[in-house]
Parts: structure tokens; C-alpha cells; sequence
């Protein structure tokens, strides 16, 4: 790992490291290493600059949830030392709500929910990041609806005047990564199957879906087989009928000792014309960050994890209609 | 696989191709020809004989959960060169399903509750000439009356009661009631199955520092009773709650299978019992020195993220662990007199 402490095997082993080091055993200030200082993070929530805000951002969550757990349960990269790395990192993490914060006064209520982080990192340093929490997953647990989230969150910042604006790409800056990934065809493989999705033709799920996939989704839901699939991706697809579906990343891996697997950042930005998960259509101009991972076996896809953030969708149209009291 | 339908490409397929065949497309009937005569299948519950049997049992669960749907997670497989005959290979199959099902009408879970439920079910099948002729199985059944709305051992009380009292009610599988069959073989040598059999046993003598060593820090996990968990502290606590109640119990691995296949992580299976007193305090309660036997099938798929050992050393990164905890309560209860 030209570039980075030899203490590092490879970027796994990385990214595993230092997500322990920075944020489970404290090490905020290690962000001044191992965070560039001008790095963009998107999140669905919104842009956020620099390693200062994420040293912020950190400490608020830990005061709020001081005892989160942040467990890595797949890396799948692309890149090389001298270009730089891509890591889709899926993490679960939980935690107690045993401080104020985001979700209010102390509740008690314990979380558990998935997060898929995207960055980009070369020598020793990550200097540019995309990163989805299942927002609406979290938010539940707390015991507020996504919606009455969004508009609380509106209303804490300051109004709609004021608050701060989801992601938007017209907001977006240009970083220092400007890989898409690799060709690898696993990559390939779920870059098709999400086109095909957003393309309506959902025939796609039968056809490559194991009948026992476990399937993932935002919201920290889950189901078997091809039912749960069809149906929220359907119902996602049906709340944006029209909007503009595009794949940014695309990652597919053959490791040894792992099943074939990719990942892939895509989008949709559009208009909420339609009904689904996001209630009656409000015509809102929505863009809406995905990340999916897939794990391929025997009998075709066999695990599938996507993350949207519902908060923020909810945000851009409450922000839309007005209907944030 | 010679001595199959040429239909079938290999164990996994003629595995879930059978099986949804039989239970899926109604085709029950076909058991007589699919489940060789005299089979014997052992479940935690009962020890049954011949495929009458199971002809039966499978129109009893039908009629009261007559959508059911069985999806075929994983089959891990062995030659079993031995077993083989002048006219068949011979293969031992360890079959995980998730079932899932609707309680629309009467039967041995009571009047219909109209609720939907999703348990799993591991079962070895060993198998040749076109035919399952040997099985062990264990059905998530604390998973299934929980999801019904029942207390497990509220339910388990009720269901002695039902099957006409502790003298007459079905007997669960004892080493004793059991009946050996013409599978004896104990698996392949694959270094996969011994690693994990290797696990297990180390966690059965209390080498409790095995979980961070040997598991991936983020291990999905399933356990009994639909139970997921997630992490190192989850899977201590489960073995750890299991080894409690009956400490004191010989533990034994009965069948391990191992494999690295191209298209998926590596993998392992065991089947694994427990025989002794319910002497200790953990997932059974109060300790009522009720002989128990208990057995277990379990699998586990490996990765490539270390544990708390080297970089590189592979770890179990998902574990699917089965035992029938209404089974265990009926010898608990038969035992102390406390079924009434």
C-alpha cells in the first residue's frame, strides 16, 4: 500500500482500522490525519466541507449516542495506490439515545441501522466522500416519522428560509477523485440490473434474483425473495416516475474467499409526481442519492442492500410545498 | 450423478428442485418414489419411520398453512463414496430454507390465527438412486409459536396436553428412541468443516475467547427462536446461553461438511448433539436436572476480515444456528411433572 503506514495489509484492513480508530476508540483528532482538510462530504442531507465540520459532526453524534458501534461489514473497493482508492464501506451501527441532540431530549431507545460510505483515499488520506445513513431507519427507532422528522428538522434550523438544503447536484463541487470504478463485469451486472429497474422493466428481479434473496432496504426493512424487492423498488421508482436515473460509481470484485460482488452509486433527479413511498405527489424537484450493494451466488443475486435517505427526500418536499408547520 | 434424473445438474439442484416439487407443486404423492421406503427422519421432536410417515406429516402442515413457500437458501454438500451403490453416487445434502406461511386454517398450532410467519429449517438429507433414503432436521419451532402469539412454554405444555398427556404424547428424539439408519458416515475433511467444528468445540469447553478470534467483528447471525443478531456479544450470549443450562452435558459433533466453491464464500455445516442433565441456569431457566438431548444443525459462511487475530486469518462472517426449543421444554416439562 504504497503511500499509506505499513500498518495497513490493504484497504480493507484500512478502512476497517480507521473507522475503529477515529470514531469507536475516540480518536477525533486522528481526522486531522486521515480526513483531508478541504474534503467535500455529501451527504443526501446536504454538503458539508472540510474536516473541522466532520470533527464536529462526530463529537455531536457521540454526545447524543455515546455508546455507537460502527461494524464493517463489507469493503468493496477499486482503484490503486498511485490513483487513488475507492472504499463502499457497509457498516451496521447502533447505539443508545442517552444524550440531547439531533432526536431531542434523551429517550433511551436503542438503534440499529446500515450505512454505506463511499470514499476516496490516497496516501494515508481520505480527500474526497459520499456517504448515505438510512436516516429514516434511525429515525423510526427514535419514534418520530420521517415526515414530522423532516419538518422538525426544518423548523429546529432555523425555518425554510434558513435551513440547511439537502443535496443537490447543482450544489455539488468537484473533488480530487474522478474515478468511476472498474470494469469489472459483477459491477456491470448490478449497473444493469438498477437500469433496468429505473427503466420500469421489472421483469429484471425474477430474472436475476435468487428466490431466496434476502433483500436490504432503506428504513431498516427487510424481507425473502422477490416480492419485497419488486414491490419497494417499485414503489420507489413509481414516487419519481419521470425524474433522470444516473449510475456515478460502479464497483464489482472476484476476491477469493468472498462471493462475487459489487457496488454501485447512482441517483434520481426529478420531480415527485407519483405515488409511493413518499405519499401524495407534491411535484416537488427532489434528488434522491442511492448507494446499492449486491452479493451474487449459485442461483443469481442472492443479498442486496440499498440506501436512500427518506429524511432528506421528505425535507426538499416539505420545503416545496410549504407544508413545514 | 449417476443414478439420478439426468434433469438434475448437481446436488443443489436436485435438493431444491425436490423439494419444491413435493411441497411447493403438490406433488405429496411423489414422496413414495423421492423418499425411499423405510426412511428414517429425526427430527428434535419425534423420530419418524417411513415415508408413510412423512406423507402424513406433510398433508397435516399443508392443510393448515396451505401457502407455504420454502426458498432454498444454501445446500452444502458431500460425496459420499461409501454410500455409493453398482448403480448410484451417494451424497449427503445439509439444506437451509427459509419457509414462510400463513395460518389460515386448524391444525396442531390451534385455530387459526391468520398471522404470517417466516422461520427456517436445516435439514441433512443423505441421498442416492434418485432418492432421499436418511434425514435429520430441525425446524425453528419457538420461531413459528412465537409469531403465532404464543408463550413457548405455555405452548409446549398445551401441545402435551393435546397429544393426550405426558404417557401417551409424542416422545422427542433420544439416543434412545432413535433409530439408526444406513447413513453413518460423518462428512467430508474439508479444512472449512473443521475449522468451524473446531469453533464450536472450543465455545462448548468455555474457550469463550474464540468469538473475537474466530468471528468477524460485524457476524450476521440467526439464531433460534428467529432471533438475528449481530457481533461478537451477540453470539457469546447465545452460545453462552445455551452451554448454561446443560454444562454439564456431553457434547458431541456427529457430521461436518466443509466447502470452496467458485461462486460462493467458503462455507461449512455440523451437526452436533447434546445429552445430558438441564442442570445449569441460562436459555432453559430455573435448572431442573431433566435429561435433555439436543440436536443441533448449524452453518456458517466465512470472509476474509480478521477477527481480533491476524490480518487475513478468515473469519466466520454469518452463522446459522438451529436447535427446536419446544423439544428441549417437552423433556424439561415431562420431566418435572410441570405439563399439567
Amino acid at each position: 500500500m504504497k503511500g499509506f503506514s505499513n500498518q495497513f495489509k490493504d484497504l480493507p484492513d484500512y478502512i476497517l482500522k480507521i473507522t475503529k480508530e477515529i470514531w469507536e476508540d475516540r480518536g477525533l483528532a486522528t481526522l486531522h490525519h486521515y480526513y483531508g482538510k478541504d474534503i467535500p462530504m455529501r451527504f443526501p442531507s446536504g454538503l458539508v466541507r472540510g474536516n473541522a465540520g466532520v470533527i464536529d459532526g462526530t463529537l455531536a453524534t457521540l454526545a447524543e449516542f455515546p455508546d455507537r458501534q460502527l461494524l464493517g461489514e463489507d469493503v468493496i473497493w477499486s482503484g490503486t495506490p498511485e490513483d487513488g482508492f475507492l472504499s463502499s464501506h457497509r457498516l451496521v451501527t447502533s447505539g443508545t439515545h442517552t444524550g440531547f441532540g439531533a432526536f431531542g431530549a434523551p429517550t433511551g431507545r436503542r438503534f440499529t441501522i446500515r450505512a454505506i460510505a463511499d470514499c476516496a483515499a490516497k496516501n494515508d488520506v481520505i480527500d474526497d466522500e459520499w456517504l448515505i445513513r438510512d436516516v429514516g431507519g434511525i429515525t423510526r427507532q427514535m419514534g418520530w416519522e420521517p415526515s414530522d422528522y423532516a419538518r422538525h428538522q426544518i423548523a429546529e434550523e432555523g425555518g425554510p428560509e434558513t435551513c440547511v438544503r439537502p443535496f443537490h447536484p447543482r450544489d455539488d463541487v468537484q473533488g480530487p477523485y474522478r474515478g468511476q470504478g472498474n470494469d469489472n463485469e459483477w459491477g456491470e451486472r448490478l449497473a444493469n440490473i438498477l437500469t433496468r429497474i429505473m427503466d420500469k422493466d421489472f421483469t429484471v428481479i425474477r430474472e436475476h434474483y435468487d428466490r431466496a434473496v434476502r433483500t436490504e432496504h432503506w428504513g431498516a426493512r427487510g424481507d425473502w425473495s422477490w416480492d419485497f424487492a419488486e414491490t419497494d423498488w417499485m414503489r420507489l421508482r413509481s414516487s419519481f416516475p419521470t425524474a433522470t436515473f444516473a449510475i456515478h460509481h460502479q464497483i464489482g470484485r472476484n476476491d477469493p474467499g468472498t462471493p462475487n460482488r459489487a457496488a454501485v452509486r447512482w441517483s434520481l433527479t426529478g420531480k415527485h409526481s407519483g405515488p409511493g413511498h413518499f405519499g401524495k405527489p407534491s411535484g416537488a424537484e427532489v434528488h434522491v442519492m442511492g448507494i446499492t450493494h449486491a452479493e451474487w451466488g449459485e442461483w443469481g443475486l442472492r443479498r442486496e442492500f440499498t440506501l436512500i435517505d427518506e429524511v432528506a427526500i421528505w425535507k426538499q418536499i416539505h420545503l416545496h410545498t410549504g407544508g413545514v408547520a | 450423478m449417476r443414478g439420478f434424473d439426468p434433469k438434475w445438474r448437481d446436488v443443489p439442484h436436485f435438493i431444491i428442485g425436490i423439494t419444491k416439487d413435493i411441497w411447493e407443486d403438490r406433488g405429496v404423492g411423489s414422496l413414495r418414489r423421492l423418499y425411499a421406503p423405510g426412511l428414517i427422519v429425526r427430527s428434535p421432536a419425534a423420530v419418524v419411520v417411513d415415508n408413510s410417515g412423512v406423507i402424513a406429516a406433510t398433508l397435516a402442515t399443508l392443510a393448515e398453512f396451505p401457502d407455504r413457500a420454502l426458498l432454498g437458501e444454501d445446500v452444502i454438500w458431500c460425496d459420499d463414496p461409501e454410500g455409493a451403490t453398482a448403480t448410484s453416487d451417494a451424497y449427503l445434502s445439509s439444506h437451509r430454507l427459509i419457509c414462510t406461511a400463513t395460518h389460515s386454517q386448524p391444525g396442531v398450532y390451534g385455530a387459526p390465527t391468520g398471522r404470517r410467519v417466516t422461520y427456517r429449517i436445516l435439514a441433512d438429507c443423505a441421498i442416492r438412486d434418485n432418492a432421499v433414503y436418511d434425514e435429520w432436521l430441525v425446524r425453528d419451532q419457538s420461531a413459528i409459536v412465537r409469531q403465532l402469539g404464543f408463550d413457548v412454554v405455555d405452548w409446549t405444555r398445551d401441545l402435551i396436553a393435546r397429544e393426550g398427556g405426558p404417557d401417551t404424547c409424542l416422545r422427542p428424539m433420544t439416543p434412545a428412541n432413535d433409530v439408526p439408519g444406513p447413513y453413518t458416515r460423518r462428512g467430508n475433511a474439508d479444512d472449512w468443516g473443521q475449522r468451524y467444528a473446531d469453533t464450536i468445540s472450543a465455545i462448548m469447553v468455555a474457550d469463550l475467547g474464540v468469538i473475537p478470534a474466530r468471528y468477524d467483528r460485524a457476524v450476521n447471525l440467526h439464531y433460534p427462536g428467529g432471533q438475528d443478531g449481530l457481533g461478537w456479544t451477540d453470539a457469546d450470549s447465545f452460545w453462552t446461553g445455551l452451554r448454561a443450562a446443560f454444562p454439564d452435558a456431553a457434547f458431541s459433533i456427529d457430521h461436518v461438511i466443509g466447502r470452496a466453491d467458485p461462486m460462493m464464500p467458503p462455507r461449512a455445516a455440523l451437526r452436533w448433539s447434546l445429552h445430558g442433565k438441564h442442570s445449569g441456569w441460562g436459555r432453559f431457566g430455573t435448572p431442573t436436572g431433566a435429561g435433555v438431548y439436543i440436536m443441533g444443525i448449524c452453518h456458517a459462511e466465512f470472509g476474509p476480515f480478521a477477527g481480533n487475530g491476524a490480518w487475513g486469518e478468515p473469519t466466520i462472517r454469518r452463522e446459522y444456528a438451529l436447535i427446536d426449543e419446544t423439544a428441549i421444554w417437552k423433556q424439561i416439562l415431562l420431566h418435572t411433572g410441570a405439563h399439567a
